[in-house]
């Protein structure tokens, strides 16, 4: 055993003990709990009302059970809405990830033409990200009106804000060694990005483009609750008016349709990243 | 100690692994286990511990209370407090690498500790002082605060040698502990195996000949499932040659028996 | 993979039978959302006065916005650990190599309800059941997150490395003790960086479904556009942009700092 030379270190009793390992552990602990209901209490916030309000739930199912899905035959503007909802989301996506993936090369620092230029559109971003998208469509209602058009705009605002981050980054992630290799035999910039820069970056921006439309269904749920049209309309509709059963209808037709796009989603994606890079 | 009677594993497709492997451990031995590399060593040490289930065969295990188990026989419970005796070196060293040291250490008693005090309250300080002590008894104890990510290789085996020894146990089980170590780890290790053998008994998988014929007391060779030699550590090195067959160039021999073994090769290859 | 040359008569049929679809797609999209450009430019400008309020910022109410962002974020900051806790022991239900099939199935099933239901919808179930305020808006963050950060756990608990665990039970440890020593280290340092970025994606969150609730500041950005107050609606639209920044510039700060100190315990 004394074979074995060991370089000298920290004092031989230098460990900490469990005891104190656990009084930290548990003070901590104990400081998050304490934290978390006293938050509660400034919100007025009692999770056990969940058991002791429960008959709130036992009511509400016998208001919305059976779900109302006649409502299709009977709502003239059921259909419409699920149009307008998916328009919207499609538009907001196609538009703005094109404007985004426009700018993000140009924020990517290893694409833009000028430094100045890259942070100031990457600052734009983060200010986009921090608006909230139902303020965008409610300043854009003065001028549009309430709608579905309105929830465009904001959408494909909104869209440009998010993936504008995620699109310079894929970009920035990309492999520097082929983009010199091709620099280096005369290519232009404009060429060094076409040959160099977007087939390594393209599978991550096709996936990333399925996951915008993803979000932006659900954002186009929320927009339309603000007076957006579409789906979220309709269930703060059948909410107002209390039609309970309506609401549950549309809960189960969001399902279906979020499950059914995904499903789309993936097809479609994986059918264009089999295919190779497309251009 | 340690019974094991007419091991087999046969894979669903008809395949054997271990085709009656039978051999004792007695108190005070120190039996290294060689073969070539799929010759079922490992196997054989997972099935030992439970750890993979036996086609057929028994492996009867004797608690220092004097009460034997079956191993095969046992459920998760019973097999729990049959472990809690049994040491484990994996060659793998398996440790948790975000845990410190000291805590990596405390693992090896946890079959001892009931599971609601390991959740609400963790190991005890006379614990850790314990876990300490076998940290000095590897020399590493200045390495007790230090994550196990950050360990060498060597550091990493020696923790995994603490946290076996730290468990008292009446029975060791290694699993290739030296060979990610260079020579003069390998030879301290194997220094420390034998004393504890002393006192215990060590059941070790070694691929290093020279290491198993100087510190061991016996040794078991296995080759295609079957146990082909069971006898005196130092084995000659035609027989050697023999187990081996090709593999011979691969192992690491000491200078005095390679040059035989070198010469024999061509005749046996 | 056949290879067609760049500019084979083929591959322009291809590209421009994809085009033609996505314009037919697109035409209809915007007939649905009835959308009109020029009319929208046009009224952006006629409308001028009207945005130019907004730049008049009402900083009288500036206390009161401060106090309902408070409330938005403390929404989240309540919401948040609600959804870690629970979704740490739904992900180990749901974790391939801790759990028996009969839980297993059960617990993905509802992570991936969660996933789908989009927290709106959420929101809209407990505001029929229970009314407006803070409740269902908890309730709905909490729930929303919930899967997503489930789901990340059980995969993340599926990758732990199997031969520590094994380890852990040779020598004695049980099933539990295996969980607490060997899964719990390992993804420890994830769950925490994934609850505090979700905690920023929250506060975000809030804002949306607190102003559908009828609490916090998207409530008051709502109001005060209603009521036609601009300059209120831009003071609500300033506090929100800094309080958003701010979160995110924690959340940054904080999982770094996680990333250096290596975790807790």
């Amino acid at each position: 055993m004394s074979d074995i030379v060991y370089p000298p270190s920290i004092p031989t009793d230098a460990y900490r003990k469990p005891s104190d390992k656990f009084r930290t552990r548990s003070g901590f602990f104990l400081g998050f709990t304490i934290i978390l209901v006293l938050v509660g209490a400034v919100l007025g916030f009692n999770p056990f009302m969940l058991i002791y309000e429960f008959h709130n739930v036992q009511d509400l199912a016998d208001r919305a059970l059976p779900p109302n899905f006649e409502l299709l035959a009977t709502q003239r503007s059921a259909y419409a809405s699920l149009a307008e909802t998916v328009s919207m989301a499609f538009l907001g996506t196609l538009f703005g990830g094109a404007f985004a993936l426009v700018l993000a090369f140009l924020a990517a620092k290893n694409t833009t033409p000028s430094k100045a230029l890259s942070s100031v559109i990457k600052n734009l971003f983060a200010l986009e990200r921090a608006l909230p998208s139902f303020a965008v469509m409610l300043m854009f209602q003065i001028a549009v009106g309430v709608g579905p058009f309105s929830a465009t705009i904001a959408l494909t605002i909104g869209s440009i804000g998010m993936f504008g981050k995620l699109f310079s980054e894929a970009i920035e992630s990309v492999d520097p060694k082929p983009i010199d290799a091709i620099a280096t035999v005369g290519a232009t910039r404009s060429q060094t990005v076409r040959y160099g820069v977007i087939p390594a970056v393209l599978p991550s921006i096709v996936s990333n483009w399925f996951y915008a439309f993803d979000v932006n269904v659900r954002s186009a749920i929320a927009l339309g609750a603000y007076g957006g049209g579409g789906i979220g309309f309709q269930l703060v509709l059948a909410q107002k008016t209390l039609r309970h059963d309506d609401l549950l209808a549309w809960v189960f037709f969001i399902l279906i349709l979020i499950a059914s796009l995904e499903r789309v989603s993936d097809f479609l994606r994986s059918r264009i990243i089999k295919k190779g890079a497309l251009k | 100690m340690l019974r094991v009677q007419d091991l087999c594993k046969t894979l669903p497709n008809g395949r054997k692994l271990l085709n009656g492997i039978s051999f004792s451990v007695e108190k005070g031995e120190f039996v290294g286990l060689l073969g070539p590399s799929g010759a079922g060593k490992s196997l054989t040490l997972r099935c030992v511990l439970g750890l993979t289930s036996a086609t057929s065969g028994s492996v009867d295990f004797e608690s220092p209370d004097g009460n034997t188990h079956s191993i095969c026989d046992l459920r998760q419970n019973q097999l729990r407090r049959v472990r809690c005796h049994i040491g484990v070196i994996f060659q793998g060293l398996n440790l948790v690498q975000q845990l410190t040291v000291l805590e990596n250490v405390m693992i090896g008693k946890l079959g001892c500790i009931h599971p609601l005090r390991s959740w609400l309250y963790g190991f005890t300080d006379r614990e850790a002082r314990e876990a300490f002590e076998a940290l000095k008894e590897v020399n590493m104890e200045s390495f007790a605060e230090r994550r196990a990510y950050s360990l060498s290789g060597g550091e990493m085996q020696r923790v995994a040698i603490a946290r076996a020894t730290f468990q008292k146990p009446s029975f060791y089980l290694a699993d290739e502990p030296v060979s990610n170590l260079d020579p003069k780890n390998a030879k301290a290790i194997m220094k420390i195996l034998a004393q504890l053998a002393k006192k215990t008994s060590v059941l070790g998988v070694f691929h290093q000949p020279d290491l198993i014929a100087k510190y061991c007391t016996r040794v078991i060779a296995i080759k295609g499932g079957e146990v082909v030699y069971n006898g005196d550590p130092k084995i000659s090195p035609r027989k050697l040659a023999d187990i081996y067959g090709d593999e011979l160039q691969e192992l690491e021999i000491s200078q005095q028996n390679g040059q035989e073994l070198k010469q024999m090769v061509p005749a046996t290859g | 993979m056949s290879v067609l040359s760049e500019y084979s008569p083929k591959r322009y049929l291809k590209v421009s039978l994809f085009l033609t679809v996505m314009a037919i797609a697109v035409y209809f999209a915007m007939k649905a959302c009835r959308v009109d450009l020029a009319s929208m430019f046009e009224s952006l400008f006629t409308n001028g006065d009207v945005y130019l309020r907004f730049i008049d910022l009402d900083w009288s109410t500036l206390w009161h916005m401060v106090k309902a962002a408070a409330v938005t974020v403390l929404l989240a900051a309540l919401a948040t650990p609600l959804a870690a806790c629970l979704s740490i022991i739904v992900a180990i239900a749901g974790a391939r190599n801790i759990s028996k099939p009969w839980f297993r199935l059960p617990a993905r099933i509802s992570l991936g309800l969660e996933r789908a239901l989009p927290d709106t919808v959420v929101l809209f179930v407990f505001i029929a059941a229970f009314g407006l305020g803070v409740f269902p808006a908890v309730f709905a963050l909490a729930l929303g997150s919930l899967g997503m950060l489930g789901k990340l756990w059980a995969d993340g608990i599926e990758e732990v490395d199997d031969k520590s665990l094994e380890a852990i039970r040779a020598n004695g440890g049980s099933l539990w003790q295996s969980i607490r020593y060997g899964i719990i280290p390992q993804v420890m340092p994830a769950i925490i960086s994934n609850s505090i970025f979700r905690f920023e994606v929250n506060v975000r969150a809030a804002t949306v479904l607190g102003g559908l609730a009828g609490v916090g500041i998207g409530y008051e950005l709502s109001r005060a556009y209603s009521l036609l107050e601009y300059g209120r609606m831009g003071m609500a639209i300033l506090v929100i942009v800094v309080v958003v920044h701010l979160c995110e510039r924690f959340s940054g700060f904080a999982r770094g700092k996680l990333l250096i100190s290596g975790g807790l315990e």
